[in-house]
């Protein structure tokens, strides 16, 4: 009993940052999120009832950027996933400079997501990028890709599953460090062709990895922010705008606090309902 | 297949190492007459006010800091809740869990309350404290399941032998913790390294930026005034140490995600 109060001990300065960086911004949120504090208010709260969430519902671009956040995670995260699956299958057989091929495709996770969406920007340049270059040697005429919805939409998920790929490549990568190569052997002994052991032993036994990878990527892909606001500036006409985005637009640049903090309560709560929903359903899925 | 996906990592990588060494005319105009190539971006970006390794060292700065209060926090928590049994441990574990998956960005404004209440606001070893609550979550998930990979005769054997709790976590446990302390410590410096929404919103003065923040800066102004030369070269030699570390640290940083995954 004793050891375990001193234990206890040893938990406390951690815990107590981690209530200060995670419990109480979501603390604070919620009290705000009842409150006026604006350039109307000069900056001071004053307690509004419950007009901010009022507003919230009846806020076209909240909604519109909530489904546009939820198109944007689902589309990356799945091609993350099947992409980071064929990395992981690829890094796992035995090659040689395996070791350094795995560093330099871990390359552009490690790299600043601001500094490479940089990088993107003037890939895309028009005309000057080299992606309009090509486009016109081959006859054709540039093109700005950054200024359709649907051209940088394109590019803003593309973006995102370059730099993330290796990382969902890395989480399954340890997935199939953990299969025997036995169970391998035996089936390829049964007969068994590379696409059957795929199918009948990989990606059962790698269930778990990809639940983690998907859980994990989906709550970061919904939270996503600094992609978008240096590659697009959720542009074209707020046309790949995230929650995120829209919340720091709403506290750094309307300067509306109150409004700000519940836009972040909310994508939270969103978030919140997503995932465990989601991770209910799977759980009875697996145990039906 | 090798070269295809170095391709697909390195390419755009590869398009700025280009750029960088371009002359600004050669940018626009690519069949442009005589030689091309130039150092002059790079000059251009060393000798700017302040000059780039200055972001270089607080992004450094920062990073070292946070990593070092992470570890020092995480562990003795991480030891700790090993410890501990039932509700408490259970709790715990799936709030960290949670805590890992959160996206931080939606923390900035409360965080940016505190640091002007407190005046913490453009002070690099004071966004180390942010940074470390936001590594925590990880690294104590990490370090406790090297913790549960120890045998627990060994800590039983030390404890036998008189060894109080400090003597025991510094002579027996720690050394053997080496490896994980490595990834995790990596882990937790690249994390840092990169954050871009709070560091955005805590230093506003220019000598003080980190890396992420003064890189995105040059890129404020409108698409088409983006000195994407300049630009080219601080991405390239802001690139350079992360290489080197990758290089360096491919297998700790492997086997660290590895071992959360195993575990999360």
């Amino acid at each position: 009993m004793k050891a375990r109060a001193a234990s206890l001990l040893l938990m406390a300065p951690a815990l107590l940052l981690l209530a200060a960086v995670f419990v109480y911004p979501l603390l604070r949120y919620g009290w705000l999120s009842f409150q006026a504090s604006s350039v109307l208010t000069g900056l001071e709260p004053v307690p509004n009832g419950g007009a901010n969430w009022g507003r919230l519902l009846d806020d076209a671009r909240f909604w519109t950027d909530a489904f546009q956040t939820l198109r944007f995670a689902v589309c990356s995260v799945a091609l993350e996933l099947a992409g980071g699956l064929g990395l992981a299958l690829l890094l796992h057989r035995p090659l040689r400079g395996r070791g350094t091929l795995r560093a330099l495709t871990l390359l552009p996770w490690a790299l600043p997501t601001t500094v490479m969406a940089l990088g993107w920007r003037w890939i895309l340049n028009d005309p000057h990028g080299p992606l309009n270059a090509a486009i016109r040697s081959l006859g054709g005429s540039s093109y700005g890709f950054l200024s359709t919805p649907a051209t940088t939409w394109f590019f803003v998920v593309l973006a995102d599953v370059w730099k993330t790929l290796p990382f969902v490549a890395l989480l399954l990568l340890a997935g199939l460090q953990t299969i025997p190569e036995d169970l391998e052997e035996a089936l390829r002994l049964e007969g068994a062709g590379r696409l059957q052991i795929l199918r009948r032993l990989t990606l059962p036994l790698l269930v778990p990895y990809l639940t983690l990878a998907l859980l994990f990527r989906l709550a970061q892909a919904l939270g996503v922010f600094d992609l978008i606001q240096v590659l697009s500036g959720g542009g074209p006409a707020g046309s790949t705008e995230s929650l995120a985005l829209y919340a720091y637009l709403n506290a750094m640049r309307f300067l509306d606090f109150g409004y700000a903090a519940t836009v972040m309560l909310a994508t939270f709560l969103l978030l919140l309902v997503l995932l465990g929903g989601g991770w209910l359903l799977w759980r009875r899925e697996r145990a039906a | 297949m090798r070269l295809l996906v170095l391709l697909w990592s390195l390419g755009p990588l590869l398009w700025q190492l280009r750029t960088s060494l371009l002359r600004p005319e050669a940018l626009v105009a690519p069949l442009l007459e005589g030689n091309p190539w130039t150092l002059a971006n790079y000059q251009l970006v060393l000798s700017g006010d302040p000059p780039f390794w200055r972001y270089l060292g607080n992004s450094t700065l920062v990073a070292l800091a946070t990593t070092l209060l992470t570890l020092l926090l995480a562990v003795p928590c991480a030891y700790g809740l090993q410890q501990q049994r039932g509700l408490l441990r259970w709790g715990v574990g799936l709030g960290l869990v949670g805590a890992a998956m959160f996206p931080t960005v939606l923390l900035f404004l409360a965080l940016l309350e505190i640091a002007r209440r407190f005046g913490l606001a453009n002070d690099l070893l004071a966004l180390s404290l942010p940074y470390a609550g936001l590594s925590l979550p990880l690294a104590v998930l990490l370090l406790r399941a090297a913790f549960a990979d120890l045998p627990v005769e060994l800590e039983d054997a030390a404890r036998l032998e008189g060894l109080d709790l400090g003597q025991r976590l510094r002579h027996v446990l720690l050394p053997l913790l080496g490896p994980a302390l490595a990834s995790t410590g990596i882990l937790v410096f690249l994390a840092s390294w990169n954050e871009y929404a709070i560091a955005l919103t805590w230093i506003s003065r220019n000598d003080l930026l980190t890396l992420p923040i003064a890189i995105a800066r040059i890129g404020g102004g409108s698409v088409f005034t983006i000195p994407y030369g300049a630009f080219a070269a601080a991405t390239v030699l802001g690139s350079l140490p992360l290489l080197l570390l990758v290089l360096v640290a491919q297998r700790p940083i492997v086997s660290g995600l590895t071992r959360g995954a195993v575990k999360g």
